[in-house]
């Protein structure tokens, strides 16, 4: 009975190290880094060398996992443990926390084995690629990033690791740098992924000011939550985790995303990336339950992404597409699970699912060894409806509308941005004279061309002092056509001395009028 | 401790002029031997600070003019230490890069060291009138720095510059001048004012932080006001942009941070009009920035963006709001000043700014390339960067006051990551070297970073990654400040 105490004593000690699981990963991603910033991580033993970093790390979060996994077993692991503070916003803190229960332990262990599985895979297929290394760190940060988000027990954490994620992912799916197709890939996945993200923190800036914590455990309240807030911020959150599984307005970020290596394609799309958003639901399932017309939402885009992507599979002719769509598809339908409400049946599917891709995908590029029999032709009832096929095969145009509803805008906004500055406030304020065209700042009236408002008017009341004047001049004498000419001599040194800091001057002067 | 601070850049200045002006590399070292031991004595002040107490400290202040009440007040508190800290770092990496400066070299480095003082007296000054003066100070070596040393339309560039900022310290000026006519005594210390200003009817006091704002705004910049930056960012010789960017747009950011100190109602009063032009700032300047073709231009752009940021966490007003744009105001300074030191480093060598002659850079300068994505990803606020720290604090506090409307801010956001991301495309891929030698006929590769160069850039880039793992100790360097300002916006 002793030695039992003592064994479990050991057990949750071990439970302070849990913080080691996503740090480890990260911290070979830094050390890769370092590598291949002092040149010393190319050749064959720089090869090795990262490797052996990225699946050490591995392994030892897995064995840490494992620990813990014990400990939560035996029933001595805390729901919820705090390590340490980070940063205090306001009244609000800002920990670092993990939560251990029956969600997180499961799919931090699959991640974990999964990346290992994979990163020993790659060893081989990737040998003497020009960017090993490059892919290796991408690899570790990747595995860091995702554990961060099953493990972490607040929004702030999660946020970090998902943007890790979105980070590492287009470091791999631009892996391939010198073809631009893999480059504009990559920004387009990040600029999508951006979408979600952007989600994500509106929802933690709500989180702070409507239920005053970060952590998800609380996050739901005490059930005092009005129901506009509480569905304010699920949205938030929703629509990150909708961006990361790659649901329906979003799905044309993930094909683009196969342009990566396929061990990459099927860690993070095929596998663990893609699930992310189910994940994020799970954690979040007190506060969803709360709003039941968003849980509607969520079951829809679940449902039409299964049947778009259940659509556009039956079309596919090369072996990743083929695969990506099913699997949306399979997401499509765990989140029909939750918006049911049946989350523990959504988080067991995910983690089934997960296992089951990562090997479609790791076989994929031995396809045409391992299959005995060709692939399978257009179904008939497809076939048959020219329209309908023809829409399977363009993806429903999703991209093209994308691009004509939003980028398209974007960029038309630059360019009226930059004409309202160039035809709007520069006449307005002025610009000095150009250095190229010195002879044009002698135009009439000595100002500077383009003078401005404040410019144009100063020449106007000068035009129109100057009639009086001619006027004056034309009916006086000589002596006071003599004084005013000597006078109008000083006013015009006056004038030019004025003219150097010009125009603010006048405002200057303008302002004093208007304000004393 | 603080006059030596203030002295020992005057003094390097002053050493330089018994320099004989061929030994360019002697001036160097003597200038940057001033501006670090600037830095050692910052960093003394910054051990000597007590982050726990929200009082003015190393206090010390003698009779200017006395007849107008002007004192030479000078002090620290938790607002101003960040600031003067990232001067002085600046100012040193700064100096020690100008490797490039060849011709004009004892009246560059005299001027920067020159500038260097009055920036250090406009974020320690506790008198308006002290205050005042050293901001008028900062224009003249940047004229001549930018007029001399510049590109091509470097004429163009300074005045522009200067007409800008005069015309916005006038309206600084008579606001100045109509605090201090309420002032209890007549005094120009800061104190005072704001006792004079709390006695204004509300109209006279949205009018003056009126003044106040267009002062501050045109050095900010906000939006209307930002004509002068990209031209001058753009001409003036990359260590000064380093300044500009990463110090002078900060010094408009602190003035408003102090008006609003000064004038508590006045600014609760314009905060929704704040918002409104933070969001302004913000998107027009992602916007911009994603088309120029200029490295340079691009950054510039990106600065009034970031700068957005900043208004935005001050209008909410917030102990959050504020507290994330004083880190956004450390963060950008330090990435920002990465960005332009790289790219001055990279144009020393290749004589090109465009984007496109940077293509496939990776392939001979691997840290250069390696460096520039690491800074335009901290710029964009990925977690792990200074950026992010301030940014969520930011967002934070905003949602507090706004809501929904900071959907706007997440429009800026995901822009960002777009003229980032494209940036990064094109120093990694694209065709090789041989078709940029068909443009320009250069040398077909370019030179990896020096060891010093790399040295600064790995200073900045530590600082960058330190506070976004680490911000407690700067956040609890302001926070002591930033609650009694908050205390007092509370009323």
């Amino acid at each position: 009975m002793n030695d039992w105490d003592a064994f479990s004593a050991a057990l949750a000690a071990a439970l302070r190290l849990v913080w080691l699981v996503p740090v480890l990963p990260l911290f070979a991603a830094v050390l890769i880094a370092l590598l291949l910033l002092a040149a010393r991580g190319c050749g064959d033993s720089g090869e090795r060398l990262s490797a052996a970093l990225a699946s050490g790390t591995l392994l030892g979060a897995l064995v840490v996992l494992a620990v813990v996994d014990l400990a939560a077993l035996l029933g001595v692991a805390p729901g919820h443990l705090v390590a340490a503070d980070w940063l205090r916003i306001g009244r609000v803190p800002v920990r670092v926390s993990f939560a251990l229960d029956a969600y997180s332990l499961p799919a931090a262990t699959l991640i974990a084995l999964v990346a290992w599985i994979t990163v020993r895979f790659s060893t081989r297929y990737l040998h003497r690629e020009a960017g090993f290394s490059r892919f290796f760190l991408g690899l570790a940060l990747f595995a860091g990033g995702m554990l961060l988000i099953a493990l972490s027990g607040n929004a702030v954490m999660t946020f970090v690791g998902w943007e890790l994620a979105g980070f590492s992912s287009w470091l791999l799916v631009g892996y391939a740098w010198e073809r631009p197709a893999a480059t504009a890939s990559a920004q387009f996945v990040f600029v999508t992924n951006r979408v979600g993200d952007a989600g994500f923190l509106l929802g933690i800036g709500l989180a702070v000011w409507s239920a005053g914590t970060l952590e998800w455990a609380w996050l739901a309240g005490d059930g005092t939550m009005a129901t506009v807030t509480a569905r304010l911020l699920a949205a938030g959150f929703v629509l990150a985790a909708l961006v990361k599984s790659a649901q329906l307005p979003f799905t044309p970020w993930i094909t683009r995303a196969l342009e990566g290596p396929t061990p990459s394609s099927a860690i993070f799309y095929g596998s663990l990336m893609v699930h992310a958003g189910v994940y994020l639901l799970c954690r979040m399932q007190d506060l969803l339950l709360m709003v039941p017309d968003l849980l509607l939402v969520i079951a829809l885009i679940g449902l039409s992404t299964a049947f778009y992507a259940a659509l556009c599979a039956s079309v596919q002719s090369d072996v990743k597409s083929a695969l990506i769509y099913p699997t949306l598809a399979q997401v499509g339908l765990m989140l029909v699970f939750c918006g049911l409400g049946l989350f523990w049946i959504a988080a067991l599917h995910a983690g089934l699912h997960a296992a089951w891709r990562v090997v479609q995908f790791l076989l994929a590029p031995a396809w045409l060894n391992l299959a005995r029999r060709p692939a399978r032709p257009v179904p008939r009832w497809l076939a048959g409806r020219r329209w309908l096929y023809t829409a399977a095969l363009q993806r429903l145009w999703i991209e093209n509308l994308v691009y004509s509803l939003l980028i398209r805008p974007t960029l038309a906004l630059g360019r009226d941005l930059q004409a309202f500055d160039a035809q709007f406030i520069d006449p307005l304020i002025g610009t000095p004279v150009d250095d190229s065209h010195p002879s044009r700042s002698v135009v009439a009236g000595g100002l500077p061309h383009r003078p401005g408002l404040a410019g144009w008017a100063l020449t106007a009341v000068a035009r129109r002092l100057e009639d009086v004047e001619g006027q004056l001049l034309m009916s006086g004498d000589g002596a006071l056509e003599r004084v005013l000419r000597r006078t109008a001599g000083y006013a015009g040194t006056v004038e030019a001395l004025l003219e150097q800091p010009r125009y603010l001057m006048l405002m200057v002067m303008a302002t004093f009028a208007v304000i004393l | 401790m603080l006059r030596a601070l203030l002295l020992l850049p005057l003094f390097g200045a002053g050493l330089l002029a018994l320099v004989p002006a061929r030994r360019v590399d002697l001036l160097r070292q003597l200038a940057s031997l001033a501006a670090g031991a600037t830095l050692v004595c910052s960093l003394l002040l910054l051990v000597a600070f007590d982050p726990d107490s929200g009082a003015i400290q190393f206090f010390e202040t003698r009779p200017w003019n006395p007849r107008v009440g002007a004192h030479f007040a000078l002090g620290l508190d938790g607002v101003s230490l960040p600031m003067v800290l990232l001067a002085t770092l600046l100012c040193f990496l700064a100096i020690a890069c100008s490797t490039g400066v060849r011709t004009g070299a004892k009246l560059y480095f005299s001027l920067l060291l020159v500038l260097e003082s009055a920036l250090l007296v406009v974020f320690s000054a506790r008198d308006w009138s002290l205050f005042y003066v050293a901001w008028e100070l900062t224009l003249i070596p940047l004229f001549f720095l930018i007029d001399r040393l510049g590109g091509a339309h470097r004429h163009r560039a300074a005045l522009n510059f200067v007409l800008y900022t005069l015309g916005g310290s006038v309206f600084l000026l008579i606001a100045l001048l109509l605090l201090y006519d309420v002032a209890p005594g007549h005094s120009f210390a800061m104190a005072d004012m704001a006792a004079g200003g709390a006695q204004l009817p509300a109209r006279t006091q949205v009018l003056v932080f009126l003044g106040l704002l267009v002062g501050f705004g045109v050095k900010m910049p906000i939006v209307p006001l930002h004509g002068w930056l990209p031209l001058a960012h753009v001409e003036a010789p990359s260590p000064v942009s380093i300044l500009l960017s990463g110090v002078l747009l900060k010094m408009g950011a602190y003035g408003l941070i102090r008006a609003a100190w000064t004038l508590p109602a006045a600014a609760l009063a314009m905060q929704d009009w704040l918002a409104l032009l933070a969001l302004a700032s913000l998107i027009h300047g992602a916007v911009l920035a994603w088309r120029q073709t200029d490295l340079k231009a691009m950054i510039a752009y990106s600065s009034i963006s970031h700068m957005g940021v900043v208004l935005l966490g001050i209008a909410a007003l917030n102990h959050a709001g504020l507290s994330g744009a004083m880190t956004q105001m450390v963060a950008h300074g330090l990435v920002a000043g990465l960005l332009f030191l790289l790219v001055g480093l990279l144009y020393e060598r290749t004589h090109s700014r465009e984007l496109a002659a940077y293509r496939s850079l990776h392939a001979s300068a691997p840290r250069f390339a390696a460096l520039i994505a690491f800074a335009l990803l901290a710029a964009v606020g990925l977690p792990g960067g200074a950026g992010f720290v301030a940014e969520v604090q930011v967002l934070i506090g905003a949602y507090g006051r706004w809501g929904g409307w900071l959907l706007f801010a997440s429009l800026g956001m995901l822009i960002s990551a777009a003229y980032a991301l494209r940036a990064i495309r094109c120093v990694w891929s694209g065709p090789g070297r041989a078709v940029r030698t068909g443009i320009s006929g250069g040398s077909s590769r370019i030179d990896d970073l020096k060891r010093s160069e790399y040295a600064a850039a790995g200073l900045l880039a530590v600082g960058i990654v330190g506070i976004g793992v680490c911000p407690s100790p700067l956040l609890a360097l302001m926070t002591t400040s930033l609650s009694r300002l908050v205390s007092q916006l509370a009323v």
